[in-house]
């Protein structure tokens, strides 16, 4: 060849992060590599890992997931472990929307029981989501950390809440997702604010916000790339995993709506809504995606399993 | 390799005549190393420093015009490897393909779907730009008018793809619309030669980076100019690493050799074209083939390729005022939301799907959401009083109530301390606009007593 070598080397790693399993899963580790995503150069220990999202509450449900939920059940210990099995799922994501008093109002104990029953039910690593309302989850997440009989990772932290379920992370053993609005400089500080009050770093993931697919994508797609180019080049407290959540995906009208004919069939539509979504994600870095689509799941990691090590 | 200020300063006559439009050369020089001015911009300057600057300044991967007119699709002339470093300026163009094999009626069903690949977001039409019209034939005579009737069916740009004597066979007709040029892989020289007196863009195809190279430069020893390079991947991540690879090399390493835009044919059996085009939209393809004409695709493709063809520096916005959605009269509702234009053209529908005539009052912030908007502080109390007492509207209705989107109803007390105007917290999802506006006794908006 007489052209120049295209690829390219950095100083960097990013820190290597296992999810725990319970007894009889498989753990999932991500991170440890010293390259961009998707190309053959540099080292890359692991995969980018693809979990599925369940949801307490009282939802409905896009056409397209409840397509592929039919009869899977109901009570989310049986539709996860179904669900996990059926995907192939190496992440369970359990987020306890239903605490939200909007969606079903359950008292903290019952989201801490449904934490209990669901890590019994199903083995694999598991990440556990609060509801979204402040007051509510500053009463959850120390009760799921109780609650959780294995370590998991609780998400998550922000500039307000990080001491609290940092400090129920702590006392348990779990891990924690470190989440910021879009905004590099804000990651970087929420994991020095980790790392002050004494969460080691190997147990911390980057959320950076995933905007869905038309909506605000764009903005996170230039962050994730942004966060791991600073994290190659040698800053350490931005060298982390990066976790991108596609829930927002699954707001977008364009993957719900049934009645515009001209846009395909909304069945099929919603699931590639998320799927684009997740390739963009991983394109531009993500070491972890959040599905709720059992499809994208098997696809997921049907693709970027051992072609890309 | 860019040049410094300095270089291209020493190459400058230095008289500081003051053509350029600059007060001195150095200035003028500064603004080329900038990328701001370019040398034809001084008329005094030397031939070698005319060539010299010319070629440095040329964009490190060079623009490829595919078709003419309204439709023409530009691939390539791209600066930056990262969107946040500056922005991409040519959206990776979709061609999707139609046999010159179907017979008449499905042929016909085929354009007529591929041509209904066109949604509208954000006031923006999201289209598919071109058809890849393939020879499976054999036949040129019957591929020259399976190209013709894509080109009158269609109206876009052509990719023409089949063996020579099929290309040159459709040529006569349709060399003036400067189709794209694709011959298979041991036919090049004759496509070259093909290409080269119409001066007609091609696609070289050759596998890999090594190939291509040499490929690249038998078409332009053939007096081929408008180049495109097919790195036929066998493989997804091959096909992510090779178009990853032909970018560094044209932005990073200025590898004029093989700087040239990409194309990919991911139909013809080519192992998931979703996954692959999702990846290629954000990672450097220029042009992507496709044998699916199912919208549930295509669609999310474009909306993919708008997200990350936007400029990263500045949000699509439209311009503040008052916009009037259906016959909107002086006792219709006035609703207020951001001029971000996800969030103007999302309200501005569901306000036109509620047939209730209405008066949509647009919030300068900077083109950014409601919430955002309000987190940034661009979107409050104070800013919303102003409007309604700057931008006309009091005069265009004759009573003062105001709907507020439902995610910033804390700003409500403000406003009717304000502005005097009484507000109701319209629902957060402006999709429940329409059940909510139908919804409205006609007596929130009878006129303000005086
Ligand atoms: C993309 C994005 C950005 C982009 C900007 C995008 C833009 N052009 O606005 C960037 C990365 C720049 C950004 C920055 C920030 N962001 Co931001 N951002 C988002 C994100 C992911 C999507 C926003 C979006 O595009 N929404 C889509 C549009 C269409 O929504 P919308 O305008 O609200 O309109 C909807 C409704 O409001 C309603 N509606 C609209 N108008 C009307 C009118 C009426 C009458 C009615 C009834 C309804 C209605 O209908 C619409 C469709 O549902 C959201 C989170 C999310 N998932 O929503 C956060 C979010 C809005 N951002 C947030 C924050 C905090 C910020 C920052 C302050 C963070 C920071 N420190 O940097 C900055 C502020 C900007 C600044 N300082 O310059 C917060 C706001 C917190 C809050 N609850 O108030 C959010 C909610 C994220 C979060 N969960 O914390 N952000
Ligand atoms: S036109 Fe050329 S010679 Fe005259 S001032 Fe500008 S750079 Fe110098």
């Amino acid at each position: 060849m007489t052209v120049a070598n295209p690829q390219q080397t950095f100083p960097g790693r990013i820190m290597e992060v296992t999810l725990p399993a319970g007894e009889g899963g498989r753990s999932v580790s991500v991170g440890g590599q010293t390259a961009l995503p998707l190309l053959p150069e540099g080292e890359r220990p692991n995969a980018a890992a693809i979990g599925i999202e369940i949801r307490t509450g009282d939802e409905d449900l896009p056409p397209s997931l409840s397509h592929a939920f039919g009869g899977k059940g109901t009570d989310p210990a049986v539709l996860a472990g179904n669900l996990v099995e059926e995907s192939g799922a190496q992440f369970l994501f359990l987020s306890l929307a239903g605490c939200h008093p909007d969606l079903g109002g359950h008292a903290v104990s019952r989201g801490a029981g449904i934490v209990r029953d669901v890590l019994q039910a199903v083995p694999c690593p598991a990440i556990v989501g609060g509801c979204g309302e402040e007051e509510t989850d500053a009463l959850l997440f120390p009760a799921v950390a109780e609650a959780a009989q294995r370590p998991v990772f609780l998400s998550y932290a922000d500039e307000k809440n990080y001491r609290l379920v940092a400090g129920a992370a702590l006392a348990y053993g779990h891990g924690v997702v470190a989440w910021s609005p879009i905004d590099i400089n804000m990651a970087k500080q929420a994991n020095l604010l980790l790392g002050d009050i004494g969460v080691p770093p190997h147990r911390v993931l980057i959320d950076p916000l995933t905007g869905g697919l038309g909506y605000g994508l764009e903005y996170t797609y230039s962050i994730v790339e942004r966060i791991r180019l600073a994290g190659l080049s040698g800053d350490a407290a931005l060298a982390r995993p990066i976790l991108c959540h596609l829930g927002d995906s699954w707001k977008a009208r364009e993957a719900l709506d049934s009645a515009e004919e001209s846009w395909g069939d909304v069945i099929a539509r919603g699931r590639r809504w998320e799927e684009a979504t997740a390739w963009a994600c991983l394109a531009a870095g993500a070491d972890l995606l959040v599905c709720r689509h059992p499809d994208n799941v098997r696809t997921l990691r049907g693709m970027v399993g051992a072609p890309w090590r | 390799m860019a040049l410094t200020a300095l270089e291209i300063y020493k190459l400058l006559p230095k008289t500081n005549c003051k053509e350029c439009g600059f007060p001195t050369c150095l200035a003028f020089a500064m603004q080329i190393a900038a990328g701001k001015a370019g040398i034809d911009q001084c008329p005094p300057a030397s031939d070698e420093a005319r060539e010299t600057l010319g070629a440095a300044s040329a964009p490190p991967l060079p623009k490829v015009v595919v078709g003419t007119g309204e439709r023409a699709v530009i691939l390539g002339d791209e600066v930056v490897l990262y969107r946040h470093e500056k922005t991409f300026y040519h959206p990776t163009a979709f061609a999707i393909s139609v046999s010159d094999a179907l017979d008449g009626d499905a042929f016909r069903d085929r354009i007529r779907r591929i041509r209904s690949l066109s949604f509208e977001r954000m006031g923006e039409r999201l289209a598919v730009d071109m058809v890849a019209v393939r020879c499976d034939s054999g036949d040129p005579a019957r591929f020259a008018a399976a190209a013709a009737a894509a080109k009158e069916g269609a109206g876009t740009p052509l990719l023409l793809s089949g063996p020579c004597d099929a290309l040159a066979a459709a040529l006569p007709s349709l060399g003036p619309d400067r189709p794209l040029l694709c011959p298979p892989v041991g036919e090049g020289d004759a496509g070259a030669r093909l290409a080269a007196p119409l001066g007609l863009p091609l696609v070289v195809r050759a596998k890999g980076i090594d190939g291509l190279e040499k490929a690249l430069a038998a078409a332009r020893a053939a007096g081929v100019r408008d180049l495109v390079a097919d790195p036929m991947p066998a493989s997804l991540p091959d096909a992510v690493s090779l178009s990853v690879y032909l970018r560094r090399l044209a932005i990073l390493h200025r590898a004029r050799e093989v700087a040239v835009p990409t194309a990919f044919d991911l139909g013809n059996g080519f192992p998931s074209p979703f996954a692959a085009a999702s990846l290629l939209v954000t990672k450097y393809g220029s042009l992507l083939v496709l044998d699916s004409d199912d919208p549930a695709d295509i669609f999310p493709l474009l909306t993919l390729r708008q997200n990350i063809f936007t400029d990263p520096q500045k949000p699509i916005q439209v311009e503040a005022g008052i916009y009037p959605v259906g016959k909107a009269t002086a006792s219709s509702p006035v609703v207020i939301t951001t001029n971000f234009s996800l969030t103007f053209f999302t309200v501005r529908s569901d306000i036109e799907a509620s047939r209730v005539p209405a008066h949509l009052l647009i919030a300068d912030c900077d083109g950014m959401s409601v919430l955002t908007a309000w987190a940034a502080g661009r979107f409050t109390g104070e800013s919303i009083a102003k409007i309604l007492s700057e931008s006309g509207i009091a005069g265009a209705v004759s009573h003062r109530t105001l709907i507020l989107p439902g995610m910033v109803a804390r700003l409500s007390g403000k406003i009717e301390e304000l502005s005097g105007w009484r507000v109701l917290v319209g629902p957060q999802e402006s999709s429940a606009l329409p059940s909510y506006l139908r919804r409205l006794p006609p007596a929130a908006f009878a006129p303000a007593d005086a």
